[in-house]
């Protein structure tokens, strides 16, 4: 793969230069948040944010958006969520992600509105530091090598550009005098430091080689009760988990409009409407269940088709789950390590029918 | 008027009538909607109302008065289905606070003193399920405009209405806000039905629970949180109760039993 | 703006549904109705290939979306038949319709029975109540090619003799000797009832001496009739592998991508529904 070299300065020019043509999605701070954003001003570009509050798939595939139109007797759809874009600024763990949601989506039965979007969109990965809640290490997902069309890694004062495709490179050519074309000797030493130190940096570490075995062998224990109890069944898991992909669809026809529409908006399995049939019938009425299967698919299912987790350690769920259920309190559980955690210590009502119910 | 026509009521009970106003505010498409049906009574919005025969009642308001409950009988027993709207109508609202009898009666008391009240007597304020039948619920303070319409074309389509059925918290991450609880604020989204776009925490602003109580809220759990964040348990009762009005009375109630 | 997105994309949408006539409905029993579905646009209605035990998604608009298992056989190609139960938003909204409406469909979905591998060998269906739905897809393919099977046995049982879906259709097949059809009722309180009385697994003693190993049974009905089915089929030493089952779930998208049917590591659209009772002994949560 060609690496070449683009001083720090020239990245922004750069990247107003390129995104002429299509619209460049990048993190930026709005309200004390980080998310993927739509870029107007070019200086708000958060080039050192560790994670971004929901996951670039929502870049792919919105929150929210109509898949088809409902005219008449024909059907027309929409793919006006796929336009050209540039996504800036993601960091190895989360094109993972969007690898595995290439699985899910673009393997056996195709999903065309996952795959327009994809194809439109060009990924521009940023290197990153790993916080205190980062265990990519463990998920070997830390470096990426393939899912990029550039890969920009951060050495204080210049970028070394790793070229992934010939997207990648038709990119270049648009300013190739912005590039150098070698790296020197003291950028690959720096590199090479670099990448060292990060390894190490990784505080959170996971140990994902039995889980499968485990979570079979632990389907009864009663760690899954106890987080059923405690679940707020808010659905938070699944909207910032980066390989997350389930959704629901809504039909709409307003009596004052012309034209109907599906519209399809990401869901979870931990709500409790997500596993009802007809008549009210749900399989998994209880909590724990939901939960359970959330995790079966992440760290069980997917290694025993994909060959690794669903998980890309992005520290996502760590941070978002009021009640401390997430890949870390599960896996220490798993393990039988004891675990201090809002689930855990949260007492059993006196009243106590939620397991009954 | 064409006969064919869904025949739709509008009624308030008590309630601020700010779900009615929402219904007017549907402005451009409102002239769409009034062309598809045939809205036969909507105090707010007309003069010459027929109380007839309806397919379609909307209600406001929670019962609060012997008027509202008459009311609300009369129109049950003219219309095909029953829709209540807003959290007056669907849960009781702010005005039923007071769950407890014993509690009311001293509120009533305080107030009223041993005056006869005789043209319309106070009640306990209870939402409309407590009286009559109700066929559907769009909640929210005030509804949203949206769900409004979804709802209404769906019935006019001879169908059931349908909604998301998820907590605040879901559209919360949509709308990519930091969990609040997380920042040790008391927020109720996740004992929230989801409907409103979660407004307030993208306005950074704690969610009161305004669209009522969701089918699945995990009182003991998010109680518990709360007070493991060191909120006193007063606080938390009043915040749970300001909108939810009967709704969360179960889970109040096996409080009480824990307590004894 | 140059930037705007394209109508079309690089794969034909396997969510976009064809328009499709009723082109005939009636009820089967109360609250059952049977649907003759066809596809508007003649060569697709012709060339629309499936298995029995497939499903389809039937769509209307404004309202929704649900999975139908098909009724009719791939072995009369043009018309889908459907038997279906008003259970919720969907099903209220396709019983309101009048004959020669248009709704939406898309499909097949699902593995269906494995046909070819069952060449040759002995059928034996058994179903309750509206479980014969995708199970008289196969009963008619079987008969329709009844060179390529041994013996085809068809074991019905429902509640009442009017709750018995296709009475009439299986009452006239219980008089072929090319198969064997047995029909069976809980009670009779008609007092018209020619053929046998009591749950469906009464019906196995009937039964001729069968070749275990040469013989795939398939089962639907009602939940509670799983368990007593299968441990009759294990008495007669059919092997794990070979006792097929439909199952239903909630689904959105039909293909594997919404994840609403999924079970454990299995989604019911893509992996069934048609599973073995050896898949199902190995998966929780299900029947």
């Amino acid at each position: 793969m060609k690496v070449i070299k683009l001083e720090k300065k020239k990245l922004i020019p750069f990247l107003q230069f390129i995104s002429q043509e299509r619209e460049l999605w990048a993190p930026v701070k709005k309200n004390d948040r980080i998310i993927y954003d739509l870029i107007e001003d070019f200086t708000c570009i958060d080039m050192n944010t560790t994670r971004t509050l929901l996951p670039p798939k929502k870049v792919i595939i919105p929150q929210q958006f109509n898949m088809f139109r409902v005219t008449g007797l024909g059907y027309e759809s929409d793919y006006s969520h796929a336009v050209k874009k540039i996504l800036f600024g993601i960091h190895p763990c989360d094109i993972h992600g969007l690898l595995i949601l290439d699985k899910l989506f673009m393997q056996d039965h195709p999903d065309p509105y996952y795959i327009e979007a994809r194809r439109n969109t060009l990924i521009l990965g940023l290197s990153c530091w790993p916080d205190e809640h980062c265990f990519a290490r463990s998920t070997n997902t830390h470096i990426i090598r393939e899912g990029f069309d550039l890969f920009f890694t951060d050495l204080e004062h210049s970028y070394l550009v790793w070229v992934g495709s010939s997207a990648g490179d038709d990119l270049i050519k648009l300013k190739p005098e912005f590039f150098e074309q070698k790296p020197t000797d003291q950028d690959i030493q720096d590199f090479t430091y670099m990448q060292i130190e990060r390894d190490t940096s990784y505080k959170t570490k996971i140990n994902f080689i039995s889980m499968p075995d485990l979570m079979e062998l632990k389907y009864n224990e009663t760690f899954w009760e106890k987080m059923g109890r405690a679940c707020l069944g808010c659905g938070s898991c699944s909207m910032v988990c980066p390989t997350c992909n389930c959704y629901n669809v809504i039909d709409r026809h307003l009596i004052s409009e012309e034209t109907g529409e599906r519209r399809r908006y990401w869901d979870s399995c931990t709500l409790c409407e997500y596993s009802e049939v007809a008549e009210g019938v749900n399989f998994r009425k209880n909590c724990a269940d939901r939960l359970r299967l959330w995790y079966t698919h992440k760290m069980q299912a997917f290694i025993s088709k994909y060959g690794k987790a669903s998980c890309v350690g992005c520290g996502r769920c760590l941070l978002t789950c009021p009640v401390d259920i997430n890949v870390l309190t599960v896996s220490k559980s798993l393990q039988g390590k004891d675990v201090y955690a809002y689930w855990n210590r949260l007492p059993r009502e006196a009243s106590d029918d939620k397991s009954s119910k | 008027m064409s006969k064919n026509k869904l025949r739709i009521g509008v009624y308030g009970l008590t309630g601020c009538a700010g779900d009615q106003l929402t219904i007017l505010n549907c402005e451009d498409r409102l002239l769409k909607l009034f062309e598809t049906v045939d809205v036969r009574s909507f105090l707010m919005a007309k003069s010459d109302n027929l109380e007839e025969e309806l397919d379609i009642a909307l209600v406001e308001g929670s019962v609060s008065t012997r008027s509202d409950e008459e009311s609300v009988i009369n129109i049950r027993q003219r219309t095909g289905s029953l829709v209540a709207i807003g959290i007056c109508a669907c849960f009781g609202g702010i005005q039923a606070v007071f769950t407890e009898p014993e509690e009311w009666a001293k509120q009533y008391e305080q107030v009223y003193g041993n005056r006869s009240v005789s043209s319309n007597a106070a009640l306990q304020s209870r939402p409309v399920k407590a009286f009559v039948k109700v066929d559907y619920y769009l909640p929210g303070c005030p509804i949203h405009k949206e769900q409004f319409l979804a709802l209404l074309s769906r019935l006019a389509l001879g169908s059931t209405p349908e909604f998301h059925r998820a907590p605040v918290c879901l559209e919360c991450k949509w709308q990519e806000n930091d969990c609040l609880l997380n920042k040790n604020v008391l927020c109720l989204g996740p004992l929230t039905t989801a409907g409103c776009g979660a407004i307030c925490p993208t306005c950074n602003l704690p969610c009161v629970g305004c669209w009522g109580p969701f089918e699945e809220a995990n009182c003991w759990s998010e109680w518990n949180l709360l007070l493991d964040k060191d909120y006193d348990r007063n606080i938390i009762m009043q915040k749970m109760k300001s909108f939810s009005g009967t709704g969360f009375i179960q889970f109040f109630n096996t409080m009480k039993k824990e307590r004894t | 703006m140059i930037n705007q997105a394209s109508k079309t994309a690089a794969i034909e949408n396997p969510f976009l549904p064809e328009p499709a006539r009723i082109v005939r409905s009636y009820h089967l029993i109360e609250g059952v109705k049977f649907f003759q579905i066809r596809i508007v646009d003649i060569e697709k209605a012709l060339s629309f290939r499936y298995l029995p035990g497939q499903f389809v998604m039937l769509s209307i608009l404004g309202i929704g979306e649900a999975p139908f298992s098909i009724s009719s056989t791939p072995s009369r190609p043009g018309m889908l038949e459907f038997c279906i139960r008003d259970v919720g938003r969907v099903t209220n909204a396709l019983f309101a319709l009048k004959e020669n409406s248009i709704i939406g469909i898309r499909g097949p979905y699902g593995n269906g029975f494995p046909v070819e591998t069952m060449q040759n060998k002995n059928l034996i269906i058994i179903s309750g109540g509206l479980g014969v739905a995708p199970l008289r897809s196969v009963l008619l393919y079987s008969l329709d090619n009844r060179d390529l099977f041994k013996d085809v046995t068809f074991l019905y049982g429902a509640k009442r003799p009017y709750e018995m879906i296709f009475r009439d259709e299986f009452l006239r097949l219980s008089k072929r000797d090319d198969v064997e059809c047995l029909l069976t009722v809980d009670h009779d309180d008609t007092g018209t009832w020619t053929e046998k009385t009591g749950v469906v697994t009464s019906l196995f003693k009937y039964l001729a001496e069968i070749e275990p190993g040469e013989t795939y049974a398939m089962v639907c009905g009602p939940p509670v009739m799983y368990k007593y089915v299968i441990d009759e089929l294990l008495k007669f030493k059919i092997p794990k592998h070979q006792i097929l089952m439909t199952l239903e779930r909630r689904m959105k998208c039909g293909i594997g991508k919404c994840g609403h049917c999924a079970i454990d590591y299995i989604y019911t659209c893509i992996d069934g529904p048609v599973f073995s009772y050896w898949d199902v002994i190995h998966m929780r949560e299900l029947i």
